[in-house]
């Protein structure tokens, strides 16, 4: 088993999982049938095609960077004929920062991770209009699982957002599936089972809420300037 | 020559005093000498400088030619009963600086050149403002200074040939204060360089220790401190 990480960073990024209608709101953090979709696109298959190998894989991400929601009252016209289309709601997260970590079979990481370098289908982070502001791609992980790799990656917060926080360390949530011999755990609607645009269909995923410290690059240094230490004899 | 430390309690009403006026910190470094160290030309001085580290850890280090007496600023500004200033004895190690030694520097400056508008103008002393240009002031003194300000491996410079120097600026302050007797402000512009040297004459270097460098020595600059590099 290994781990691959991607790193879900942009000015915009939406990920629905209960959103229905003219009201289409975002979860906190990216949904696992988002980041299944954007590998399945990265690999070139088409929304028809069966999507349980890729969904078989275990998911987690971390929140390193929070993200502010927005709302977008949405006003469109169609494009050929003109007529306004009906009136929505688009919810955003603004400068949101997150690792995803996808655990399974050695061979299948590696080709998801040689497609998220050559996707075939550009990558976007939920909704086609938010596209990423850096890489993707954060490499494998081969030692460990999830937990691990997702406590072991270092802080990717914008520099800005890493200065705000003064501690030597900081407490990242992480939201990862949970397994088995975890008991009783939150669910979310976002276990892909379709993305057939006819008839997409999600099934229940239990999910664990939990946090990692990892040290923050930009904490203040204690000042080293000890012009007494040198002096010597006293 | 002594070196004295003094770590200020940043949460009394008059520490705030002497920490916000150079004139009023300078006034009682000077009196903290029952007789005032005769200033000659070229001899040496009493210098000072604050540290300020972090709120909680804000220091006051003085070097002077006698052993100063702090016990008015740890009334004003310290702990009486449980903190007090240490005085060392800055000759051995003044004396223990020979050439090609490597040190980490901390050094509170006015970084200062005269400019005028216009050839018909008179000059007038002022700042430098820009980090270019307060770099600068310093690798211009170096040499004279007896130091040399490391360069930087290839590999580590941020920005190559231009970020040459093992040198940061760590605190810039705009200082405006007013002096007794005078009815316009005094205004100071201090750079506070952190950075790594190398001992290239240390005769010259023990005089810029003891003797400060560049102007407003009166007013917490010019005092240059080593430290394990």
């Amino acid at each position: 088993m290994s781990v691959l990480l991607l790193q879900l960073a942009g000015p915009l990024q939406a990920w629905g999982s209960s959103a229905r209608f003219a009201r289409r709101t975002t979860e906190p953090a990216p949904t696992k049938s988002g980041v299944i979709g954007l590998l399945a696109a990265a690999l070139g298959r088409d929304r028809s095609h069966d999507p349980a190998d890729l969904a078989a894989l275990r998911f987690g991400v971390r929140v390193d960077q929070r993200g502010v929601p927005i709302r977008d009252y949405q006003t469109a016209h169609h494009f050929e004929t003109g007529k306004s289309m009906p009136v929505s709601e688009r919810f955003y997260l603004a400068d949101a920062v997150f690792i995803a970590a996808l655990e399974g079979p050695d061979d299948l990481i590696d080709e998801l991770h040689q497609a998220v370098r050559r996707p075939t289908y550009l990558p976007y982070l939920g909704r086609r209009s938010c596209p990423p502001s850096r890489p993707l791609d954060l490499g494998i992980r081969e030692d460990g699982d999830i937990e691990q790799a997702l406590k072991r990656e270092e802080w990717r917060a914008s520099r800005w957002h890493q200065r705000r926080h003064r501690e030597p360390t900081v407490r990242l949530e992480t939201i990862i599936e949970a397994t088995a011999d975890d008991g009783p755990v939150d669910s979310i609607r976002d276990q892909p089972l379709s993305f057939d645009p006819t008839h997409r269909r999600y099934a229940l995923r239990g999910i664990r809420h939990g946090y990692v410290e990892v040290s923050n690059p930009a904490a203040p240094q204690p000042s080293d300037h000890d012009p007494i230490a040198v002096l010597g004899g006293e | 020559m002594y070196l004295t430390r003094f770590r200020i309690n940043t949460a009394r009403i008059t520490a705030r005093k002497v920490l916000s006026s150079p004139q009023t910190m300078h006034a009682a470094v000077m009196s903290s000498f029952a007789s005032i160290p005769v200033q000659e030309d070229d001899g040496p001085r009493v210098l000072w400088r604050i540290d300020r580290n972090s709120r909680a850890e804000t220091y006051l280090y003085i070097v002077s030619p006698t052993k100063p007496d702090l016990t008015h600023l740890v009334e004003q500004a310290g702990w009486p009963t449980t903190g007090k200033w240490q005085t060392y004895d800055y000759e051995p190690f003044l004396s223990r600086l020979s050439k090609g030694d490597e040190w980490a520097f901390r050094l509170t400056a006015n970084p200062v050149h005269t400019a005028r508008r216009n050839d018909t103008e008179p000059t007038k002393l002022t700042a430098h403002v820009g980090l270019q240009h307060q770099l600068r002031w310093l690798l211009q003194r170096q040499e004279a200074a007896g130091f040399r300000v490391v360069e930087k491996p290839g590999d580590r410079q941020l920005i190559p040939g231009t970020d040459v120097h093992e040198v940061i600026i760590r605190e810039r302050r705009q200082l405006t204060f007013r002096k007794r007797g005078s009815s316009r402000p005094v205004t100071l512009a201090t750079v506070t360089y952190d950075g790594k040297l190398e001992v290239t004459d240390p005769e010259a270097l023990r005089r810029t220790l003891t003797r400060g460098l560049g102007r407003a020595k009166a007013y917490g600059c010019g005092l240059m401190t080593l430290a394990a590099a």
